[in-house]
């Protein structure tokens, strides 16, 4: 019947159009490399360092391909697709939500306390806000940044350029902004895993937007981080406020001197080699790291990985797309982006 | 057309009374109003569950139901985010399987074809039933989960707490649940085109239960398979869990709106299929 086949072609593209449309509808755009003024990398970086963004607002987007063992307790850390919103005040407040199917973490910042919510449990746990921004306890290296931004930026770039090719390479466009690629590369005597690690930097407002890292012989990344929808401007000063619900149980954090770090009785974690092929030698805790804390933050690794033995003894290997860990019987873990070689010469130092 | 060449002139029957006729027919079956009145049954069973097992101190663990201890507001949210896996979907296929196909099982379709009705208004019509059917199912989910919620869980202080650890005044906490209720509405309209569909293609109301729902399991299951990601976006239940969003503080649009705009191309497809079916069809 020559009309029902006609139709039903047509009925073949009605749904081709649909789905091309959800397509559309439901997936970010790419759009080509815009054009930019060339810029050196130790002005780029020095640029981040002083940067001022102001108030934002975004989602941040965790694409992860690092192969990462499924860990009983941490199925979040395997391959995925994760996104946080975040709220930024721009002077020390903020906030990121961080969804899941069943509920929401959210932390939220006032400049002087840091809640966090989970509505899982429903406790709201408590802690003092540090002013020099959280996660980064201080810069490495001889000059403040804050108060010399050239010569921390400068210095930066000649420690990377001792391991590492430093460029400045073409421009992208990261969540609809246009932005600077800076583009790590390993010297060719760096015994690594990574091919390349990529910042993209906003070319307005000087603030990273995106974190790719890519792995030798894989096309795709094996993590990007980014955002993927950013807006500047002033946000609602009640987004940066938190007060605890009805019904909340709330809780003080440990004080902030013993939450991080290794576990009272540790020795602390040491490096051997440098650079791209630093490898991180660390003894394996014999308690649970942190008894404050769910159980499922210390996910057993004791059943992951395959065998294996040498000169060091024996212990378990466990391969990503972009690290290797070793971890021996006697409870040493040795860790870095390097091939098995490596971590094994490292154990046997 | 006004109304005086109408009469004159008419050789179809008015929309009007074609459509009393239609939902006269859909909510006089026994089954309709069987299926709707155990939709009710669903919040109300949360409710009971909750408040004799949990008391005020619930709300350990995980899963989205521990949310409605305490906050009571959420309930006619959760119910429908459970009923929307299946059961709503149920109420909805059964009204697309009856209204075309169960007409042809019995026989009515040939008086229905012959009468003095144009096809398109036949879809219409029909369409009407199983929308009147989806958006009543919606209805007493949430309006049973608003009682059941109030008065048998009891509100966390006459609010609603969100995921993100904000409280809602009931102004806003009303807004909420009523942007679920139509955001779901739109969800079953994609359904129920579909249903209305196979019910052209087939006399036996049972293929299009059976097809509706298998269909959701199997786009269940599909979604479930990381090699098949990128169908995700062509499966109409990857954006069911979007209406949990309501719940969150601000508000994420962008999943209720793509998931919209996903069961919009459902709609418009199954209406198409309909539409061409039933002209063709012969009486």
């Amino acid at each position: 019947m020559g009309k029902g086949k006609r139709w039903g072609l047509g009925l073949a593209g009605i749904v081709a159009a649909g789905a091309v449309a959800v397509g559309v509808a439901v997936a970010p755009s790419a759009a080509a490399a815009p054009p930019l003024p060339p810029v050196s990398p130790e002005a780029l970086v020095a640029s981040v360092i002083t940067a001022q963004p102001g108030p934002l607002n975004g989602t941040v987007t965790v694409d992860n391909e690092l192969g990462l063992p499924a860990l009983p307790n941490a199925p979040q850390l395997g391959n995925g697709t994760q996104t946080a919103r975040v709220w930024s005040g721009g002077d020390g407040k903020g906030r990121v939500a961080l969804p899941s199917s069943d509920g929401e973490r959210t932390l939220v910042s006032d400049g002087t306390t840091r809640w966090t919510y989970d509505s899982t449990d429903r406790t709201a746990t408590k802690a003092p806000a540090h002013r020099d921004g959280a996660g980064q306890p201080g810069h490495p290296g001889g000059t403040d940044p804050q108060t010399d931004p050239a010569g921390a930026a400068t210095q930066l770039i000649a420690d990377l350029r001792r391991t590492s090719t430093v460029s400045v390479d073409g421009t992208a466009d990261v969540a609809g902004r246009s932005a600077y690629q800076l583009v790590l590369t390993p010297l060719p005597t760096e015994r690594t895993l990574l091919r390349e690690v990529r910042v993209a930097v906003d070319a307005e407002k000087r603030i990273p937007l995106q974190l790719t890292v890519l792995a030798t012989g894989q096309p795709q990344p094996a993590l990007t981080i980014g955002f993927s929808d950013l807006t500047f401007g002033p946000q609602d000063p009640s987004l940066f406020t938190f007060t605890p619900p009805p019904g909340t149980t709330v809780k003080d954090a440990p004080a902030p001197g013993q939450r991080p770090g290794p576990p009272v009785g540790a020795q602390a974690p040491k490096t051997v080699g440098d650079g791209w092929d630093r490898v991180v030698i660390a003894q394996k805790p014999a308690t649970p790291p942190n008894q404050n804390r769910d159980e499922g933050d210390a996910p057993d690794l004791s059943r992951l990985g395959t065998p294996v033995s040498g000169p060091w003894g024996q212990g378990r290997l466990i391969t990503t797309a972009v690290a290797t860990a070793i971890v021996t019987n006697d409870g040493r873990i040795a860790a870095g982006a390097v091939p098995e070689q490596v971590l094994s010469e490292a154990l046997g130092q | 057309m006004t109304t005086s060449t109408a009469a004159a002139t008419r050789t179809t029957a008015p929309l009007g009374r074609l459509l009393g006729a239609e939902l006269r027919w859909v909510l006089r079956r026994p089954r309709t109003l069987v299926v709707l009145g155990l939709l009710g049954l669903v919040p109300l069973a949360i409710a009971i569950g909750i408040a004799t097992t949990g008391g005020p101190s619930a709300g350990r663990g995980p899963g989205l139901v521990a949310q409605v201890a305490g906050n009571g507001f959420v309930l006619p949210v959760v119910a429908l985010g459970l009923s929307l896996a299946l059961l709503l979907p149920l109420a909805v296929a059964s009204a697309g399987a009856d209204a075309i196909a169960g007409e042809a099982a019995t026989g009515t379709l040939r008086g229905l074809l012959l009468a003095p009705v144009g096809r398109l208004r036949l879809v219409v019509m029909k369409s009407a039933g199983v929308v009147t059917v989806a958006v009543l199912a919606v209805l007493v989910v949430a309006v049973v989960g608003m009682v059941a919620g109030t008065v048998v869980v009891g509100g966390a202080q006459g609010t609603l707490v969100t995921l993100s650890g904000t409280t809602l005044g009931v102004g806003e906490a009303l807004g909420r649940i009523g942007l679920v209720a139509v955001w779901t509405v739109g969800q079953l309209l994609a359904v129920g085109a579909v249903a209305l569909a196979i019910s052209t293609l087939t006399e036996h109301p049972l293929v299009v239960l059976a097809c509706v729902l298998g269909g959701l399991i199997v786009f269940g299951v599909l979604s479930a398979i990381p090699s098949l990601d990128w169908l995700q976006p062509v499966l109409l239940t990857t954006g069911f869990s979007a209406g949990t969003d309501v719940l969150r503080d601000p508000m994420p649009l962008d999943g209720l709106g793509s998931s919209t705009v996903r069961a919009l191309v459902y709609v418009v497809l199954g209406l198409a299929v309909t539409a061409w079916r039933m002209r063709r069809r012969d009486a």
